[in-house]
């Protein structure tokens, strides 16, 4: 009896696949946790779209991390073992994708957010253009200034938060080329506390608008605005809705939406561009600059938004090059 | 330098302090009865969470401060029932309610309030935070003003707390009494006094200053929950506990310094200084202060004539 249950076992995980081979099982596998309101969100957004779109053909999950850096690599092998592709957000996994992608060949995996090539025909690279959207925020910042001071809240000195602190610069130059540029790290990506106290120190050092780039760590930012009655720029997500009066508005990178046209290439025509880099840039439509939805208070004015209309276009010809950290 | 020390670094300083003081006072109680506290950065995040979660559904601060008090003491009580009654061993248990509340405020943030990550109120449910106090003739001073008026309510309560508790562990009875019963439990129970009595009330005070360092966190310094958002403040305040000596008033000073040490850290970033080298400064002063304390106490052994084991 246990013998013919061990074969009908077998049998059935034997043919598993082939039943399975109707859905497309997608993963988004986060080293942090949901709730950043910003980069992790938009990567689950990503699965939940493509689920309201291919109700029966993709059956997506999200499983988190939580910055436990020995769930990392077990996470993603388990994640690559259960799925067809994996979408792997955050540069932690860099690492674990290197040495294991070309153990898994039949998974297909898509690294957010990063430039890794040269690992395996099976993984696909997606890194964002955050230094051209910052360059547009920075833009509106150096022209909404008063003080001639803006400054940015940083999460932590590495080359992709970089990358958005750079382009926020030219982009205040691009403005007002005497305009003043501070910035902090606040070592952080999940402690609101440390983020306000950044944030209050650039206020007290005379800035009067302050860029958050640092998830969780910016909450403060944003309450620190508040507090001391100055103005702050949101990051990767539109983030207005939190505090309306205080956001003029947020650097977009659409992190969830870049997941979607990947799959869906998948689905549509079974094309999948592994073993390369894609850029998505200005010109890709998922790099932008968002205000919120209608009836919230505007502080940049329909003459600014038509200026910062018209660089994009810039940037998207190749009229102004937008600086960046990484080389 | 001008742009660093400002009046702006002393606000700082006082405001990174005061979370840590008030956690700190709770490990200052339980350490006197003898038993060490660390599962103190896990009672903050639960008083920090049932603050808002206090806050929004009763609709005012009081609310807010009573749900986190009443979490203080449950945890404390959960606490002393555990190291006291059936003797388990306080470290594990410490490290057992910090994982336990990253959990349980998780899971409760994301049922209750249905968002992930982070809450900072809505239309529907509003935080209503703590009141900040202006003292009217103080607050008139050019730079003392700006310090000491203005200020959430629970910085008050903290600076009074630092008096009391100094009162009550040196020169009362039972501040007595609860030394005793880290020093010496046997003297302690023949003089008719239940040693068990003792730790149990210092676990309960512990268990409601937890709560008053959550409720400021969550409801005072900023006005939000986010996810995990004691961020090791609670083991901070272990180390101010220890290299204060258990002494209200130093621990006080040891919280400012550390306090001070991670405002200057930001500051110094606007000089060049790498962040990679600021956010460790709060961390190394740390590792100083405890070798410091350390070899400060084997000397005074020695100068009693106690030769230490080693």
């Amino acid at each position: 009896m246990k013998k013919l249950f061990a074969l009908i076992l077998v049998l059935l995980l034997a043919a598993a696949p082939a039943f399975a081979g109707e859905t497309l099982r997608v993963a988004a596998v986060l080293s942090g946790s949901l709730g950043d309101r910003s980069f992790y969100d938009s990567a689950n957004e990503g699965i939940q779209t493509l689920m309201e779109l291919y109700p029966d053909r993709v059956k997506g999950s999200v499983i988190e991390c939580k910055n436990d850096a020995s769930m990392f690599t077990s996470n993603l092998i388990s994640a690559a073992e259960q799925n067809d592709v994996v979408v792997a957000v955050g540069w932690e996994f860099w690492d674990a994708l290197t040495e294991y992608v070309s153990e898994l060949p039949d998974t297909k995996f898509v690294f957010v957010d990063n430039g890794l090539d040269g690992v395996g025909d099976n993984l696909l690279s997606i890194t964002y253009a955050q230094n051209e959207g910052s360059f547009l925020v920075g833009y509106i910042a150096g022209k909404l200034t008063e003080t001639g001071k803006i400054g940015v809240v940083g999460g932590e000195d590495s080359e992709t938060i970089n990358d958005f602190i750079v382009g926020y610069e030219a982009g205040a130059k691009y403005a007002r080329e005497d305009v003043e540029c501070m910035r902090q790290y606040a070592g952080t990506y999940d402690d609101p506390a440390k983020g306000k106290e950044n944030a209050l120190a650039l206020y007290g050092m005379g800035c009067d608008i302050v860029f958050q780039v640092a998830s969780r760590t910016g909450e403060g930012v944003f309450e620190a605005a508040e507090e001391t009655g100055h103005l702050a720029i949101g990051v990767d997500s539109d983030q207005k809705y939190i505090n309306p009066d205080v956001i003029i508005c947020s650097m977009i990178k659409q992190v969830g939406n870049s997941i979607v046209a990947v799959v869906q290439g998948i689905l549509e025509e079974d094309s999948f561009a592994g073993g390369t880099i894609w850029s998505a840039n200005m010109a890709s439509g998922l790099i932008d600059v968002g205000y919120g939805e209608e009836g919230m208070p505007q502080q940049v004015s329909d003459e600014l938004k038509a200026e910062v209309a018209q660089i994009k276009q810039d940037i998207i010809d190749g009229v102004i090059e937008v600086p960046t950290a990484f080389h | 330098m001008r742009d660093i020390f400002t009046i702006g670094l002393l606000q700082n300083t006082l405001r990174t302090a005061t979370p840590v003081v008030l956690a700190a006072l709770g490990i200052m109680l339980t350490d006197h009865v003898g038993i060490m506290n660390i599962g103190m950065d896990g009672m903050m995040l639960c008083g920090a969470f049932f603050a808002v979660l206090g806050s929004c559904f009763l609709g005012s601060w009081v609310a807010g401060l009573g749900a986190a008090l009443a979490c203080g003491l449950i945890l404390g009580l959960f606490f002393g029932l555990f190291v006291i009654r059936f003797k388990s061993d306080e470290f594990i248990i410490g490290v057992a309610l910090n994982i336990f509340a990253g959990g349980l405020t998780v899971f409760l943030l994301r049922t209750i309030f249905g968002v992930a990550g982070a809450f900072s109120g809505s239309e529907a449910l509003p935080i209503h935070a703590l009141p900040r106090i202006d003292i009217p003739l103080i607050g008139d001073i050019p730079v003392l003003g700006q310090l000491l008026s203005g200020n959430t309510l629970l910085v008050y309560v903290s600076w009074l707390l630092v008096a009391v508790l100094y009162v009550l562990a040196f020169h009362t009875p039972l501040g007595f009494w609860m030394r005793a019963t880290g020093e010496h439990p046997e003297s302690l129970r023949a003089a008719g006094v239940s040693p068990e009595a003792m730790k149990y009330l210092a676990s309960i005070l512990c268990g409601l200053l937890s709560g008053l360092a959550g409720a400021h966190l969550s409801l005072g310094y900023l006005t939000l929950f986010a996810e995990n958002m004691s961020a090791s403040r609670g083991f901070i305040a272990v180390a101010c506990c220890i290299f204060g000596r258990s002494n209200p008033p130093k621990v006080f000073l040891a919280a400012l310094l550390f306090g001070f040490i991670d405002a200057l850290g930001l500051r110094l970033q606007s000089v060049g200084v790498s962040s990679n080298l600021t956010s460790m400064a709060p961390y190394v002063v740390t590792v100083v202060m405890m070798v410091w304390v350390v070899q400060r106490g084997r000397r005074r052994r020695l100068g009693q004539g106690k030769l230490p084991d080693t």
